[in-house]
C-alpha cells in the first residue's frame, strides 16, 4: 500500500478503484471496511461491552494503566518481532532470548557486581548479537529463516542452561529494589514500562515508515528480487530486521525478570506465541494484510483488554485461550475475505 | 465455414468503468481470430470472461448456436475451450509429462495415476505438435517456447479442444520457433480447431490471423479481413491515432566513435551463458543488443549491473576501473537496468505508484535529519509521472492495478530517476501497446540527447531500427556491430544464425 499511515486512510487511495461509490455492490463496501476497520472495532465493541457489564471495575482509571502495563513487555517483543514480518522472514529465538537475557542480567548484576545500567546494555547487546547470528545464519548461509531461528534459538536454551544450571537467579541485597523498581516504579501515577513501550512504538514507528532502511524492509518483503535490482542491499536489511527483534527481546528479557527481582529459566518462552499472534492480527488493523507497529500495538492491547475482561467477569482461565485462539483467527480470517471479495 | 464461438453484447464493469462495452465477435471453427488492442482495451477480460473466471454483466456467449453459461474454468473446459496464458500455470519441479497429465482424465484409474495411459496420450500430442523437449526433463528446465508447448500439449490432452486462446504466446519466441508455432497452427485449423490469437505483433497477428478483431477501451471498433488490411491501418484503427514508424535520427552531429566511452567492457564472461563479451558504449549512444532467446543478452546486463559476477573479464566506467558487487554499487557508479519480468523483478505490485518510483533514489525524499518525508516522495512522483505521461488517478495508488504499459514507464521512471550515466533497457516494450511504446521509445530518446548512454535489448527487430548502432549477440558472445543503415529485420535476423564473426 503505503509508506505511511496516514496515507492508507486517505480517500485518495479509494479513487485507484475508480467510479462512483452508487454503483458499487454494497455488500463490496461492507467487507471493505470490516478489512481496514474490523479488528480495530472488535477491540472497540469490546471495550464497550465490558464496560456496560462491568462499569465499577473496568472502565477505571486504575485499570486502564493496568491493562496497558500488562500489554507492555508482551508489546516491545511483538513490535520487534514485526520487522521480520514485514522483511518477509521469521524469527522464532525472540521467546528464547527473551529467557536469556533475564538470566544474564540477572547474574551480571548478582554474580559479577555490573550496575543496573550496565547490566541492562550488554544484555540488550547480547540480543543484537543473537540477531547478528540468525542473520549471518539466514542470509550468508541460505539457511531458511523458520530453521535458522529454530536451531539458534535452541543453542540459546543450551547457553540459558550452561548460565544457570536451569534454577532460577534472584537479585539480593539493595540491588534487588531498584532492579524491581524499573518495572513497578511510576512517573505521574502510570508504570515506567508503559512509557518505554510508547517511546519505543513511537522510534519503531518512525523507523519503519520514515526512514530509507524502513522503506527497504517494506521493499525486501514486497519483492526482494526488484528491492535488490532497485539497490536496495537486501542482506543488509535481512541482517538489520534480526537485530532489531533480537534487541527487542533481549530488552523484554531484562524488564521481565526485574518484575520480581528473579530470572526463571524459561521466563519469556510464552512471548514467542503472543508476539506473533499480536502480530498477525495487527496486520488486519488498517491495512490490508501488511504488518505495521500500530497495528502490533493494536494486537497487543486486545488481547490484555480481553484477559482483563475475562479476569473481571470471573470467567476460568481456559476462557482466556478459546480468546486468544478466537481472536486471532477472526482477526485474521476478516482481513483475508475482505481482500478476497473486494479485489 | 461453420460458427463455433458467437459472443454477442457482451458487457463487463468493474466498478464505475466500463471494461468491455457490447462487444461482439465470431470465431469459426478452423480459423484464427486475432485479438487486438491496446493495453486495457479489453482484451484480458473478454478472455477472462470465456474461461470463466469472471461473469459478465450483459452479453450473451453460443457455442454451435446454443447459448451457454460459463461459470467456472472447470465448465470452460468441458464446452472445450483451452487458453495459454502469458503466465504458464506449470508446475516447474514437474517434468513435461507430470506437467501434461494434470488435469488429464485420461491418466486417472479409480483414483490412481495411470502413468502408462498418460504416457501414451503425451507422445501422441507431442508427435501431433512436432515439439522436440524432453518428457521427463523437469518443466524448469525447458526453454520458454518448450515451456509454452507443454502448455498448448496439456491444453490437447483431452480430446475436444475446439478453442484455444493464446495470449502473447510469441512474447519469448525466437523466429524459427514463433515459425514452427505458426505452422503447428496451421495444423490444428485443419482439424477444424478454432484459434483466438491475442498479440501485439502486428506483422505476425496478420500474417496467422484469418480475421482481427480491433478493442479499444472496451469498445469494438471492428473486425477486418485479414488480407484486406495492412499493418499502418490495424495500427491507426488499435489507437485511433496516426503512428510515426521508426527511425534512427543520431542524437549529436559526431559520429558514435569519436563521443567519449562511458562503459567499456572486455572479455566479460560467466559461464555458462557468456563467453567473453567486448563491448564499447558512447555517450548519447542508443545501443541495440539483438539475439535469439538464449544468446546471453539478459545475462550480460546483469554483469553490468553488477546482479551476477562475471568468471572473468573487466569493466571500465568513464575511463575508471568498475567492478560492481551488487545493483547498489552499480546504481550509486550511475548504471541502471530495467529488467525483462517487469511484474516481478521491477515493481512492488501492492505498493503505491510513489512508492516504487522513488525506491531507487530514496534517500531525495529525506528532509532535513535524514527522515523520510512522504509529501516530498510523492512530489517527485508527481513530477515523474508528469514528465513520463504514467495514467495514474493518484501517486497514492497500487501500481498492481495500472496497465502494463504505465507499469513499465513506472519502472522506466524509476532508474531514470538514479540520472544514470548508463541505462540498461531489457526488452522495454514487451506487452507494451503501440501508444505507449512511441512514448517509452521518446523517453529513451530524450536520455540519450541528455549525453546518457543506452542500451536497448529486444527481440522485436523492428524496434532496433531506432538505434545507432547493434550488436548481435549469438551463444554468450558479440558476433556482429551493425550501423543504423544496416539494422533492418531481415539483415539482423540472418545475423542472428550466421557463423561469421564481424570485426
Amino acid at each position: 500500500m503505503s509508506t505511511d499511515l496516514s496515507a492508507s486512510t486517505t480517500p485518495a487511495v479509494e479513487t485507484g478503484v475508480g467510479g462512483p461509490a452508487s454503483r458499487r455492490r454494497s455488500g463490496d463496501d461492507v467487507w471493505r471496511w470490516l478489512g481496514r476497520y474490523g479488528a480495530l472495532a472488535v477491540l472497540v465493541g469490546m471495550i464497550v461491552i465490558v464496560a456496560l457489564m462491568e462499569p465499577d471495575t473496568f472502565a477505571t482509571k486504575d485499570n486502564v494503566i493496568n491493562i496497558l502495563n500488562q500489554s507492555a513487555l508482551a508489546a516491545i517483543v511483538a513490535m520487534g518481532v514485526t520487522f521480520p514480518l514485514v522483511a518477509g522472514e521469521f524469527d522464532l529465538s525472540v521467546g528464547n532470548t527473551a529467557s536469556l537475557s533475564g538470566v544474564v542480567a540477572c547474574t551480571l548484576m548478582e554474580k559479577h557486581g555490573f550496575g543496573i545500567p550496565e547490566a541492562l546494555v550488554l544484555t540488550v547487546l547480547i540480543g543484537v548479537v543473537i540477531g547478528l547470528v540468525n542473520g549471518f545464519v539466514v542470509t550468508a548461509i541460505g539457511v531458511n529463516a523458520l530453521v535458522a531461528t529454530l536451531g539458534i534459538g535452541t543453542i540459546v536454551i543450551g547457553l540459558n542452561y550452561a548460565i544457570a544450571q536451569g534454577l532460577p537467579v534472584t537479585i539480593t541485597g539493595d540491588k534487588a529494589n531498584s532492579y524491581i523498581d524499573l518495572t513497578l516504579g511510576k512517573f505521574l501515577g502510570i508504570p515506567y514500562p508503559v512509557y518505554i513501550m510508547l517511546a519505543l512504538g513511537i522510534v519503531l514507528w518512525t523507523l519503519l515508515n520514515r526512514t530509507v532502511a524502513g522503506q527497504a524492509m517494506q521493499a525486501v518483503g514486497g519483492n526482494p528480487v526488484a528491492a535488490r535490482l532497485s539497490g536496495v542491499r537486501v542482506d543488509r536489511i535481512r541482517v538489520a530486521v534480526f537485530v532489531l527483534a533480537g534487541a527487542c527481546a533481549a530488552l523484554t528479557g531484562v524488564l521481565l525478570a526485574s518484575r520480581t527481582g528473579s530470572a526463571s529459566v524459561n521466563g519469556g518462552d510464552t512471548y514467542l506465541l503472543s508476539a506473533y499472534a499480536a502480530a498477525f492480527f495487527g496486520s488486519a488493523v488498517l491495512r490490508d494484510g501488511q504488518f505495521h507497529i500500530v497495528g502490533t500495538i493494536v494486537g497487543v492491547v486486545t488481547v490484555a483488554v480481553g484477559f482483563n475482561a475475562i479476569a473481571l467477569i470471573g470467567l476460568g482461565t481456559h476462557w482466556q485461550y478459546l480468546f486468544q485462539g478466537g481472536l486471532l483467527i477472526l482477526g485474521v480470517g476478516v482481513g483475508t475475505v475482505a481482500r478476497r471479495r473486494t479485489a | 465455414m461453420s460458427e463455433l464461438l458467437a459472443i454477442d453484447g457482451l458487457t463487463k464493469r468493474f466498478g464505475g468503468i466500463a471494461a468491455l462495452q457490447d462487444v461482439s465477435l465470431r470465431l469459426g471453427a478452423g480459423s484464427v481470430l486475432a485479438l487486438c488492442g491496446a493495453n486495457g482495451a479489453g482484451k484480458s477480460t473478454l478472455v477472462r470472461i470465456l474461461a470463466g473466471v469472471e461473469t459478465p454483466d450483459a452479453g450473451e456467449i453460443r457455442i454451435d448456436g446454443e447459448p451457454v453459461t460459463i461459470a467456472s474454468p472447470q465448465d470452460a473446459t468441458r464446452l472445450g475451450l483451452n487458453f495459454i496464458h502469458q503466465e504458464l500455470n506449470l508446475v516447474p519441479k514437474f517434468t513435461a509429462l507430470q506437467n501434461m497429465a494434470l488435469g488429464y482424465e485420461g491418466a486417472a484409474r479409480r483414483g490412481l495415476l495411470d502413468r502408462r495411459a498418460a504416457r501414451r496420450r503425451a507422445k501422441e500430442v507431442v508427435g501431433r505438435l512436432g515439439a522436440d523437449f524432453d518428457l521427463d526433463a523437469p518443466v524448469q528446465d525447458l526453454t520458454v517456447s518448450q515451456r509454452w508447448m507443454v502448455s498448448l500439449g496439456r491444453s490437447l490432452m483431452r480430446e475436444g479442444a475446439r478453442v484455444i486462446a493464446m495470449d502473447e504466446p510469441t512474447a519469448s519466441f525466437t523466429e524459427a520457433e514463433a515459425e514452427r508455432l505458426f505452422s503447428i497452427i496451421s495444423d490444428l485449423t485443419a482439424d477444424g480447431v478454432a484459434v483466438l490469437y491475442i498479440s501485439h505483433r502486428l506483422d505476425e497477428v496478420l500474417h496467422v490471423s484469418h480475421d482481427v478483431t480491433v478493442l479499444r477501451n472496451g469498445k469494438l471498433v471492428g473486425t477486418f479481413a485479414a488480407d484486406e488490411i495492412d499493418r499502418a491501418r490495424l495500427t491507426r484503427e488499435i489507437v485511433g491515432q496516426e503512428v510515426a514508424e521508426l527511425e534512427a535520427i543520431p542524437t549529436s552531429e559526431q559520429p558514435v566513435e569519436a563521443r567519449p566511452v562511458v562503459l567499456r567492457a572486455r572479455d566479460l564472461a560467466r559461464e555458462p551463458r557468456v563467453h567473453g563479451v567486448s563491448l564499447d558504449v558512447h555517450a548519447g549512444e542508443i545501443l541495440g543488443v539483438a539475439g535469439l532467446v538464449g544468446a546471453g543478452r539478459t545475462e550480460v546486463a546483469r554483469l553490468l549491473f553488477g546482479a551476477d559476477a562475471p568468471t572473468s573479464g573487466t569493466m571500465e566506467l568513464d575511463g575508471r576501473a568498475y567492478a560492481p558487487r551488487s545493483p547498489y554499487d552499480a546504481i550509486r557508479r550511475g548504471v541502471a537496468l530495467v529488467p525483462e519480468e517487469r511484474r516481478s523483478e521491477g515493481l512492488l505490485l501492492r505498493e503505491s505508484v510513489a512508492f516504487n518510483i522513488t525506491l531507487a533514489t530514496a534517500k531525495e525524499s529525506r528532509r532535513g535529519g535524514g527522515l523520510l518525508s512522504p509529501r516530498r516522495a510523492r512530489a517527485i512522483a508527481r513530477e515523474m509521472v508528469s514528465r513520463f505521461g504514467i495514467k495514474v488517478a493518484s501517486v497514492d495508488q497500487p501500481v498492481g492495478s495500472l496497465s502494463g504499459g504505465n507499469q513499465q514507464k513506472v519502472v522506466v521512471s524509476k532508474y531514470v530517476r538514479a540520472a544514470p550515466k548508463l541505462l540498461i533497457l531489457d526488452e522495454p516494450t514487451v506487452g507494451v501497446d503501440v501508444g505507449a511504446r512511441g512514448e517509452l521509445y521518446a523517453i529513451i530518446r530524450d536520455l540519450a540527447e541528455a549525453g546518457a548512454a543506452v542500451i536497448v535489448i529486444s527481440s522485436d527487430f523492428e524496434e532496433l531500427a531506432f538505434c545507432e548502432r547493434v550488436a548481435v549477440m549469438r551463444e554468450g558472445r558479440v558476433t556482429a556491430m551493425v550501423d543504423a543503415a544496416h539494422a533492418t529485420k531481415d539483415h539482423l535476423t540472418s545475423l542472428c544464425y550466421s557463423e561469421e564473426v564481424a570485426a
